[in-house]
């Protein structure tokens, strides 16, 4: 009896330990895996964070001393960037770029997607057509993108032969289009990105609930609407996210278009940190400047990431609701 | 090129060894030494030396040729460059300033950016070795002094960049157009010598329909404040009192901001983000009236198998204001391109001789006038009656180059040029959009530039102005 409660104990407690230690052999696999690239990345990313930490609290006139003579001025860097109505409008047409960008690429990368996901003749042509903006070199898409836009340009000219009026749209000279312009540039070069994610994930979707709905009789924008694109939330979510978080850092286009201009049109973040720090060879509220977008960033990426955990449960949990039911029946 | 340079060697072997020692100038005999030649005397010791410079190759390839000559006589050649656009070189050398780097030896950038690089340590004086090589740089008026900061010179030029006046012949002598204007104002159609003619006749001849615009004059981002800056100096104005109170608010801010901003009524509905790579083939496709432009212009468009216009165009001193009652002439003298030489460099004196060869009018004559790299300008003396500058430039075109070298004025020269320039493309850019009054783009001017001065330093910048006010040309109006 004994023997048999010790054999039952012993049955039971078995599988936990062998749980257990697989799940520390795992985690130590994976700390080995990752420690040599975590440890390269501190090492690098370490001494930049703290010299630019140093940067925002010294105060460096670069022309007249020394970095490491830089007078300490506490949090008056900070308060300078927070105080400085130039640096809030340049976060503002930040997120109106990139929330533009964002909405826009994944919309076309989308659509483009779900056009030549399914398997046809000439797919891999069409596939290779579509990846070719994202290819082109930004700066390119900047000089490009002036000759086309300009009033007399091709682009005009195109509308105005399909509209029949004169236009003459001052997409680059008028300030109120001009943060539009970089927008749609930006959205011509980076849907691509979209289009790749989403085309994977489209793949890679389970061809059981597309079946079935099918079978039970639904629409071809039912199936899409209440089986597809449920099931495509995290891949959705982290094309968004990814498109974002690059869109903020935006340089090229808009600095070899604009500079920033007209006036302070086309000002984004990127254009008018590096201005302070490049140009104006302010490094110390270059710094802060950088500091303050990086918290923002992590800000963003820390609610991605909580956004994504959360679409993964509700994707585990919307899979284990029909196999419960069927390990019930 | 052969020839001149058995000529060169035969001179050395002969009277070399005098010239060196100083015995120069030996006047007009047989012993007299080619320019230049004391500058390889005074280099030739230092033996074969690789340099390496930041510089636009736009700039560097009608250097080449001068270079190769300056290496069969002295070792030392020019073997490399990091290819850059004379804009961005500013970053780049303050870089290799605040890194201290040896790495590049010469710096070809705009003048205007001495006061910040000699404050961060990077350049070398160079008036020892321009003394020690007999060296002068022979400018047209007081050019060469923006090329100076503190006494001191801190770059030798190589691109005469000044403004001349521009318009179109063929419309300003049409007989019609005389009359019609004559109607209009009561007074003649005349050489414009001041902003309101200028103004009076890019109206009348502003005719979009047609496709003549009245003026070719930018005003985006980096380029406008230049023309601001011309304006307000030609009114008797300066950025600056002698404590480094902003005083761009005056009378003459006043001014200088309702020439600025009513260009906008004759100019191209694009001109807020053109810069030059935009209105240069519109001047030169005769689309506009008149504008104030860089002399080199005038190479690319009076080249008949490039230009539309060649021949077309009148050239002059560029429109004055009046301060204190009489006419004053200004003329906008930036980017004024010098060869600067690093502190840094174990190479600085092969680097400084290298330098002054190139700012010889010998060398510089067949830099300037290269017909397809254009970019360097005419602006030694000599190079003013030089048959070959004469060709390139038109008579008429020289004639205005040396006038309005004469007037020539300088960008912001003090230490933090680029943040005083940044402040003058914000605000002026939001005033010529609408975005901001006139009074409140002034207003706004001067108060950025108070933080600017603030944060590098009032009595370190009160230093650097009084070389600023030294360098603005003595003369009120071209001879």
């Amino acid at each position: 009896m004994a023997e048999a409660l010790a054999g039952a104990a012993t049955g039971t407690a078995a599988p936990g330990r062998l749980d257990a230690s697989r799940s520390k052999a795992v985690r130590r696999f994976k700390w080995m895996i990752l420690s040599p690239l975590l440890l390269m990345l501190l090492s690098l990313l370490t001494p930049v964070l703290l010299l630019q930490l140093y940067f925002s609290f010294h105060q460096w006139t670069v022309y007249l001393s020394s970095w490491w003579n830089a007078d300490f001025v506490g949090l008056d860097i900070f308060q300078s960037v927070f105080t400085d109505p130039r640096f809030g409008w340049a976060v503002l047409r930040s997120l109106a770029f990139a929330g533009g960008s964002t909405i826009g690429c994944f919309v076309l990368g989308f659509s483009l997607a779900y056009l030549i996901y399914r398997p046809f003749r000439g797919q891999a042509l069409y596939y290779a057509l579509f990846i070719v903006p994202m290819l082109t070199v930004p700066i390119v898409i900047a000089y490009t993108g002036q000759m086309l836009l300009d009033r007399s340009g091709p682009l005009n000219d195109i509308l105005s032969r399909l509209t029949g009026h004169d236009i003459q749209v001052l997409w680059l000279s008028n300030p109120d289009i001009a943060l539009l312009t970089v927008t749609l540039l930006d959205i011509w070069n980076w849907t691509p990105f979209s289009f790749i994610i989403m085309l994977a994930g489209l793949s890679s979707l389970p061809k059981e609930p597309v079946e079935a709905a099918q079978i039970l009789g639904a629409s071809s924008w039912r199936i899409f609407w209440e089986v597809q694109l449920p099931l495509l939330r995290p891949v959705i979510l982290l094309a968004l996210v990814l498109r974002f978080l690059d869109a903020m850092g935006s340089f090229p286009i808009i600095w070899g278009l604009l500079q920033g201009g007209p006036g302070t049109a086309t000002e984004t973040l990127g254009i008018y940190i590096y201005i302070t720090t490049w140009q104006d060879f302010n490094v110390s509220l270059g710094a802060a400047q950088s500091y303050v977008t990086m918290v923002m960033m992590v800000g963003i990426v820390l609610l991605a990431i909580r956004l994504l955990r959360r679409e993964k449960r509700s994707l585990d949990t919307m899979y284990a609701k029909p196999q419960e039911a069927e390990e019930t029946a | 090129m052969t020839g001149q340079s058995l000529h060169r060697r035969r001179v050395l072997q002969g009277g070399l060894g005098l010239a060196a020692l100083g015995a120069l100038p030996l006047g007009g005999g047989a012993l007299a030494a080619e320019e230049g030649d004391t500058i390889i005397a005074a280099a030739k010791g230092i033996g074969k030396t690789e340099l390496k410079a930041i510089m636009w190759s736009n700039y560097f390839v009608p250097m080449k040729g001068p270079i190769e000559e300056f290496e069969k006589a002295t070792g030392i050649a020019i073997t490399g460059i990091k290819d850059l656009s004379t804009p961005t070189i500013p970053q780049a050398a303050m870089a290799e300033a605040l890194t201290r780097s040896p790495d590049f030896d010469i710096v070809h950038v705009g003048s205007e950016m001495i006061p910040s690089l000699v404050s961060a340590g990077y350049l070398e004086p160079l008036d020892e070795y321009m003394h020690k090589a007999n060296y002068k740089m022979d400018a047209v008026g007081d050019y060469a002094n923006l090329a100076t900061y503190g006494g001191k010179t801190y770059g030798i030029i190589t691109d005469g960049n000044i403004f001349v006046h521009q318009l179109r012949k063929d419309l300003f002598e049409d007989a019609d157009n005389k009359k019609r204007f004559e109607d209009k104002f009561g007074k003649p159609l005349a050489y414009p010598k001041n902003w309101d003619d200028d103004f009076q006749q890019m109206k009348f001849f502003h005719n979009p329909e047609k496709g003549i615009y009245g003026s070719g004059n930018l005003r985006s981002r980096g380029f406008g404040y230049v023309w601001f800056l011309m304006y307000l100096y030609s009114f008797g104005g300066f950025p600056f009192d002698p404590d480094m109170k902003p005083t761009v608010s005056s009378d003459a801010g006043k001014k200088a901001i309702a020439v600025y901003l009513r260009d906008k009524e004759v100019a191209f509905p694009d001109s807020p983000s053109w810069g030059t790579s935009q209105m240069i083939p519109h001047i030169a496709a005769g689309d506009v009236y008149s504008c104030q432009y860089w002399g080199g212009l005038i190479k690319l468009q009076e080249n008949p198998a490039k230009s539309k216009t060649a021949g077309k165009w009148i050239y002059g001193a560029v429109p004055g204001g009046e301060a204190n009652g009489k006419p004053l002439y200004r003329a906008a003298g930036m980017p004024v391109v010098v060869l600067t030489v690093n502190k840094n460099s174990p190479r600085k004196a092969a680097a400084a001789y290298m330098a002054c060869w190139l700012g010889t009018e010998k060398a510089s004559s067949q830099i300037v006038t290269d017909r397809v790299n254009t970019f360097n300008d005419a602006w030694t003396r000599k190079e003013m009656t030089d048959p070959r500058v004469l060709e390139a430039y038109t008579p008429g075109g020289v004639k205005a180059i040396q006038a309005n070298l004469q007037v020539a004025a300088p960008n912001i020269f003090l230490t933090g040029n680029q943040e005083f320039v940044d402040v003058l493309d914000k605000n002026l850019g939001q005033g010529y959009l609408g975005q901001l009054k006139a009074d409140e783009v002034l207003k706004q001017i001067d108060e950025d530039f108070a933080k600017v001065v603030k944060r590098i330093g009032t009595a370190k910048l009160k230093k650097d102005y009084e070389t600023y006010a030294t360098i603005m040309p003595k003369a009120t109006q071209p001879s």
